[in-house]
């Protein structure tokens, strides 16, 4: 290095060091008044909502999938019954079309007979495997009820966020016409919002985790449940 | 069991109304209703001759718990049975809703099999 570049860098040295202490000083400051404010309560409210918004799109997003896997797994079970009724019938159409344009010995008009006997025989199994999985994909659907919940639940969680992080911009701007438009801005979706808040400890929606205190994972647990209480 | 009586299911989920009647006609039982929450179920309840009530729990204007309660408080339905379907699953709501008089309770997500064993408990139960 240059005697010339190391001056200049030694004077952006100092010139960072100070800028580095100034926002030191500013950050202090800010951190301060927001105690003073009480805002930093709001702040962090907002932060802890986020690992909780972030679990439930985990669970949306798992639910989903499990679903779509459950109904391609399905069809894919599905598709090769329907192609084997569909290729038999034919077969045995094309055989039986073939016999009466040109009636052929009885031996081998016989085992036609046996063949579309066993093909009618099979049909009916075919076709409850088939409505089987028909209503395996029907009940792959019910992710939308246990995702919608938690959707729901999380569009709450949002809107909670977004209410502290108004809060806290409403009291870090200086008064004026700024700050008015923001405190209405509030107002109305405060009003707007009549939902009444769920507070009820009985309403929770899905269970996320199957694991934690007082939670049934299973059918087997309710049950077992109801047994212990003499239901 | 008679395969042709009146059965309302509860559900503020459509899909969830749709895939329970589905299960309920692959059962054989074919009359089937539906409301979209407690609220629209009492009304239907009350006007209707139901002998058989599916119901969710988290449900707006009225939860199927307190339906539930109002049902059991009600003389001329409270004998009717009640089986909850619902994806709440903390050992507190099954008791708070065994305490409400529920006949059964089933927790979401649920099989076929789950739905058609707790019918043919409940109405072996009732002697039907």
């Amino acid at each position: 290095m240059s005697g010339e570049a190391r001056q200049v860098a030694a004077h952006e040295g100092a010139h960072g060091d100070d800028l580095v202490v100034r926002i030191g000083q500013l950050t202090r400051m800010l951190r301060e008044s927001m105690r003073e404010l009480g805002l930093d309560k709001e702040v962090e409210k907002a932060a802890e909502a986020i690992p909780d918004a972030r679990a439930r799109l985990n669970y949306v997003a798992s639910m989903t999938e499990q679903a779509a896997d459950r109904a391609l797994n399905a069809v894919d079970r599905a598709q090769p019954l329907q192609n084997e009724i569909e290729s038999r019938a034919e077969s045995l159409d094309q055989q039986w079309q073939t016999w009466f344009e040109n009636p052929m010995e009885l031996d081998q008009a016989r085992q036609l007979v046996t063949d579309t006997r066993g093909y009618l025989a099979a049909v009916p199994e075919m076709a409850r495997e088939t409505s089987k999985e028909l209503l395996e994909i029907m009940m792959a659907q019910d992710f939308q009820d246990l995702t919608g919940q938690v959707i729901k639940k999380m569009m709450e969680v949002i809107l909670e966020v977004e209410n502290q992080l108004l809060q806290v911009l409403l009291e870090s701007v200086p008064e004026g016409d700024e700050r008015e438009a923001l405190k209405q801005r509030m107002e109305d979706r405060n009003a707007a919002d009549t939902r009444k808040r769920e507070e009820a400890s009985l309403v929770n929606g899905p269970q996320l985790t199957a694991e934690g205190e007082g939670i049934v994972s299973n059918q087997d647990q309710v049950d077992d449940l109801l047994d212990e209480l003499g239901f | 069991m008679d395969k042709g009586m009146s059965i309302l299911v509860v559900d503020d989920f459509p899909t969830m109304r749709r895939i329970v009647r589905s299960l309920l006609k692959e059962l054989g039982f074919t009359n089937v209703e539906e409301a979209e929450d407690g609220q629209e179920a009492l009304g239907k309840l009350k006007g209707g001759d139901f002998e058989f009530v599916v119901s969710d729990w988290n449900m707006p204007n009225l939860d199927g718990l307190e339906m539930l309660k109002q049902i059991r408080a009600d003389e001329a339905m409270k004998a009717l049975p009640v089986l909850m379907v619902t994806a709440e699953a903390k050992k507190e709501n099954i008791v708070a809703a065994a305490q409400a008089g529920a006949n059964g309770y089933i927790v979401k997500p649920f099989t076929a099999a789950t739905l058609e064993e707790k019918l043919n408990k409940i109405f072996e139960k009732l002697g039907k």
